[in-house]
């Protein structure tokens, strides 16, 4: 088959499809069976040319059909770069409920119109949680963390500033999450995002400030998380360095959590504190380290 | 024949005999079509050796934080045993992830996957963001036939979902995030922006879909709509590959 003939017929393909989701649509009160017929359709849209695709999703949209079939029409509108297409994902997301609403924001993230990603702002404060938490989620598909940013500076709701927080450490925005540590008291969820940034420099300077000890804690406890050998340097040296017992014992649960067993080792060694020794060999044990049998036979072997 | 069944013969996937008999006979009597064999077999090599380090990247940075929850068991054995365990300053109940490992396993591949700066031996860089040319990557196709099969094998992991036990379930649906965010890396770095949003849009909906509790009905719906969005994409991608192949031949 040439490739003239072959274009024809798909574009034949095309308007049959068409006019045979327009059909289906026109239906009033949509029978089951024609879902998986209409899905199909709406499937075969993508191939067809922007304007000519769009009036047939808006149709969908409006019609009674089920609500799978309409977020399906939603994933095709979010592939149409046209204007009228992109305001049709705003008014979906802002005059729509439950889940079409939640699925019409995520499209909205999906197409990352600009003018479209604008609409979210206001949709994020007249909004429910689950409304929120779909804005959030629009703004990570985007890749928008300013906005993120945005909202966790004016939050009032710690809960909101929580799960801002949360989605900016999965966006790997180091500056933004910086930005904010500077200036909440929220110790516990800023050691976590630092740590999903991979933002070692604000985790070490939290776990070495012994004004905030329960913020030291969860700090150190974010380095294990990175399992990163500048964290892993950070905990021993805080296991060295530091007088608290709470400090130093989670210094220990940073680096079980990196496992980082040489290092354990390392502190085994140059102990001579038999209880510190006692814990650290247990913990290597623990650790299922493969040296940790050697000093088991060393310290068995040692003579009075 | 055109190129798709061409990069299925390569990967020795979705072909069968008797069709990838018909493109060893067409490529031995047609060196116009094994001269186009051998340019896309060289991209597709470019492309397998970028991905295939990153690729071992997530396996590892699961299998540590299956190693962090088979140590926190084992130390809530080792506590569990006062005959044998002495009185230790340690205590399960203290660590913090030691009620929320799940969560713990989510975070953690979250963190390997955005880390990019003071990477240790212990995790993989990721190679397709610094030793591959991700631009001639993705001028050269191999960056879009490569979307597209991880487009094809998310589809069929999907369908073949329902019949996995929840275990395996999990490992499957990691495994999907994991391909699913080197190419949401590469579709970054190729300025494939609009890809990439598509990409990060299906992460949460595979993360749900490693939930255990996740009910039936909402696991089927779930995997329906996913279903349906690679679908589209496959099909635009197509299409795309298919445009550029007849500018290219015109």
């Amino acid at each position: 088959m040439n490739k003239t003939m072959y274009k024809t017929m798909n574009r034949t393909l095309y308007l049959l499809l068409i006019c045979l989701l327009g059909a289906i649509a026109a239906v009033s009160g949509a029978q089951d069976e024609l879902g998986t017929l209409k899905i199909a359709a709406l499937e075969a849209l993508i191939t067809a040319p922007p304007s000519r695709a769009l009036p047939i999703v808006q149709r969908v949209l409006k019609s009674d059909d089920r609500e799978d079939i309409k977020a399906r029409a939603l994933f095709v509108l979010s592939q149409i770069d046209l204007p009228e297409a992109h305001a049709t994902l705003v008014a979906m997301a802002q005059n729509s409920t439950g889940a079409l609403q939640i699925e019409a924001i995520r499209m909205i993230g999906v197409s990352g119109a600009p003018v479209a990603m604008a609409s979210l702002a206001e949709i994020y404060t007249a909004g429910s949680e689950d409304v929120r938490g779909a804005v959030l989620k629009a703004y990570l598909i985007a890749d928008d963390s300013q906005a993120v940013y945005r909202i966790a500076a004016a939050a009032t709701d710690p809960q909101a500033l929580e799960r801002a927080l949360h989605m900016l450490g999965a966006m790997g925005a180091v500056e933004e999450v910086r930005a904010l540590g500077a200036r909440v008291e929220m110790s516990e969820t800023l050691a976590q995002a630092y740590a999903m940034t991979g933002d070692i420099e604000s985790l070490r300077k939290m776990a070495f400030d012994a004004a905030k000890p329960e913020a030291q804690v969860f700090a150190i406890r974010g380095l294990g998380l990175t399992s990163a050998p500048a964290a892993n340097a950070a905990l021993l040296s805080i296991y060295r360095e530091q007088q608290s017992d709470v400090v130093r014992h989670a210094a220990l649960e940073g680096l079980m959590i990196s496992g980082y067993d040489q290092g354990v080792l390392a502190l085994y060694r140059e102990t001579q504190d038999i209880a510190a020794k006692r814990e650290l060999l247990q913990l290597l044990v623990m650790m299922d380290s493969d040296a940790v049998w050697d000093e088991i036979d060393r310290a068995l072997d040692e003579r009075p | 024949m055109n190129e798709q069944t061409l990069t299925f013969y390569y990967y020795g996937d979705g072909l069968d005999e008797d069709e990838r008999r018909a493109v060893e006979l067409a490529l031995a009597s047609d060196p116009q079509l094994a001269q186009q064999y051998q340019r896309l077999a060289a991209e597709l090599d470019a492309l397998l050796v970028s991905a295939s380090a990153p690729a071992q990247a997530p396996s590892h940075l699961r299998a540590q934080w299956h190693d962090v929850v088979d140590r926190a068991a084992q130390q809530e054995a080792a506590l569990n045993r006062p005959a044998v365990a002495p009185k230790s300053r340690f205590h399960a109940a203290s660590f913090f992830w030691g009620g929320a490992l799940t969560a713990s396993l989510v975070l953690g591949i979250t963190i390997g996957v955005y880390m990019t700066a003071e990477q240790g031996p212990g995790v993989a860089t990721d190679p397709l963001l610094t030793d591959a040319d991700p631009v001639t990557a993705a001028g050269s196709g191999a960056f879009s036939r490569g979307l597209l099969l991880h487009f094809e094998d998310s589809r069929r992991q999907l369908a073949a979902l329902s019949a996995t036990e929840n275990g395996e379930r999990s490992e499957l649906m990691l495994e999907l995030v994991a391909q699913n965010r080197l190419f949401e890396r590469a579709a970054e770095q190729s300025d494939a922006q609009d890809l990439a949003r598509v990409l990060r849009a299906f992460e949460p909906v595979l993360l749900r879909l490693i939930e255990e509790d996740l009910p039936a009905t909402e696991m089927a719906a779930l995997r329906s709509q996913l279903g349906f969005e690679l679908n589209i994409m496959l099909t635009k991608l197509t299409v795309e590959l298919s445009d550029k192949a007849d500018t290219i031949e015109t």
